[in-house]
């Protein structure tokens, strides 16, 4: 048996293949998911809001800059090559709308935003962004295959 | 901010008010006797919701209305689907299977129970403190509990970190339970604990 090891709300945690990396139940919370598919090492972040703006205390697992650099940080001190590394989201969704009043600021958008941004400033290339919509999901991580398997409760399974 | 037992006492006083509502609204609606109790009142930090919650993927019913007024805050109702199920077929008098995922009908029948349970609470919030309390239009979703609930915790505005938790347990009709939540904005809590003089 995979030992599998759950991500919780603003966390993060690295594994080593044949290890699953789970996180459950994402809103417009963001799983970001790296591994390095030569070493077959990975980590899986958590993040709820996209930027710390340089706040000290707090959580620096809740945000997507802070969150990012601490779990290349680990991944690296695993032994991974940078260069190598690689990127799958999920999650960003607006799980409610009230009626006749546009949503001020769609956070799950500005989630996904950041996740990219702060990607593209490391190098690291983003696979697979399954972002958006108005459902929850559940993710697990494959860091020795890089697979992504995303489950929701009325929009189907994939693996991606 | 830090809530003393003391606090928390009186906090447990709102929720026993606010489910007796909730019970009477609700026997109103169902035309049967419904009874609710408060077992358990929680106040944590919003990171540490899935200890309560448990399983932040079991599909849950959640009914959320945004309150404003001088202690302003958001408000939420939640239960398993298969106790929404109930609930929903109760007050449609059927015992056909319903689908809460697609069935507009359902869901609205739904965002409406949630909306008086809610309510409930909110009255209770606002007899305990001489605060007025103004709940918005509900809204509804049907889906993995923690995506819901972080949802709602991010969306908008700048809330305090502790989360009120009301567990209530409905008997009445069978197997049927629930959690309100209500989420403090900043400062709100303690606006509350003021005016109620603990």
């Amino acid at each position: 048996m995979n030992g599998v090891i759950t991500v919780g709300m603003a966390d993060y945690k690295t594994a080593t293949a044949p290890e699953l990396l789970l996180t459950a139940g994402l809103g417009s919370c963001i799983g970001i998911c790296i591994h390095d598919p030569v070493l077959k090492v990975g980590g899986m972040a958590h993040i709820m809001l996209p930027t710390a703006n340089g706040s000290l205390g707090g959580n620096p697992a809740k945000y997507a800059d802070t969150a990012l650099e601490l779990l290349l940080k680990e991944i690296s001190s695993m032994g991974a090559n940078k260069s190598r590394l690689r990127a799958k989201m999920a999650g960003g969704a607006q799980m409610f709308s009230f009626p006749g009043k546009p949503p001020v600021l769609k956070i799950g958008d500005r989630n996904a935003e950041a996740v990219e941004q702060e990607l593209k400033k490391h190098k690291i290339p983003l696979l697979v962004a399954d972002v958006g919509g108005s459902f929850g999901r559940t993710i697990h991580f494959d860091v020795g295959t890089g697979e992504l398997r995303i489950r929701t409760i009325n929009h189907g399974e994939k693996v991606v | 901010m830090k809530v003393t037992q003391f606090q928390l006492d009186a906090l447990r006083e709102i929720g026993n008010v606010g489910s007796g509502h909730a019970a009477t609204a609700l026997s109103t609606l169902l035309q049967r006797r419904i009874d609710m109790s408060v077992p358990e009142v929680w106040a944590v930090e919003f990171e540490q919701v899935s200890a309560i919650v448990g399983q932040l993927d079991t599909p849950q019913a959640v009914i959320y209305v945004k309150v404003e007024g001088e202690a302003s805050g958001k408000a939420v109702f939640f239960f398993p689907v298969e106790s929404a199920e109930i609930v929903v077929q109760a007050l449609f008098g059927t015992s056909e299977p319903m689908d809460l995922y697609s069935d507009e009908m359902a869901q609205s029948a739904l965002k409406e129970v949630g909306n008086i349970l809610v309510s409930s609470f909110i009255m209770a919030l606002t007899q305990f403190s001489g605060i007025p309390l103004q709940p918005s239009v509900p809204a509804l979703a049907v889906d993995m509990i923690g995506a819901s609930l972080d949802a709602i915790f991010l969306e908008e505005g700048v809330l305090d970190d502790t989360v009120l938790f009301i567990d209530t347990q409905l008997t009445g009709i069978p197997k049927i339970e629930g959690q309100f939540i209500f989420l403090p904005d900043d400062g709100s809590l303690n606006k509350l604990l003021e005016a109620m003089g603990v």
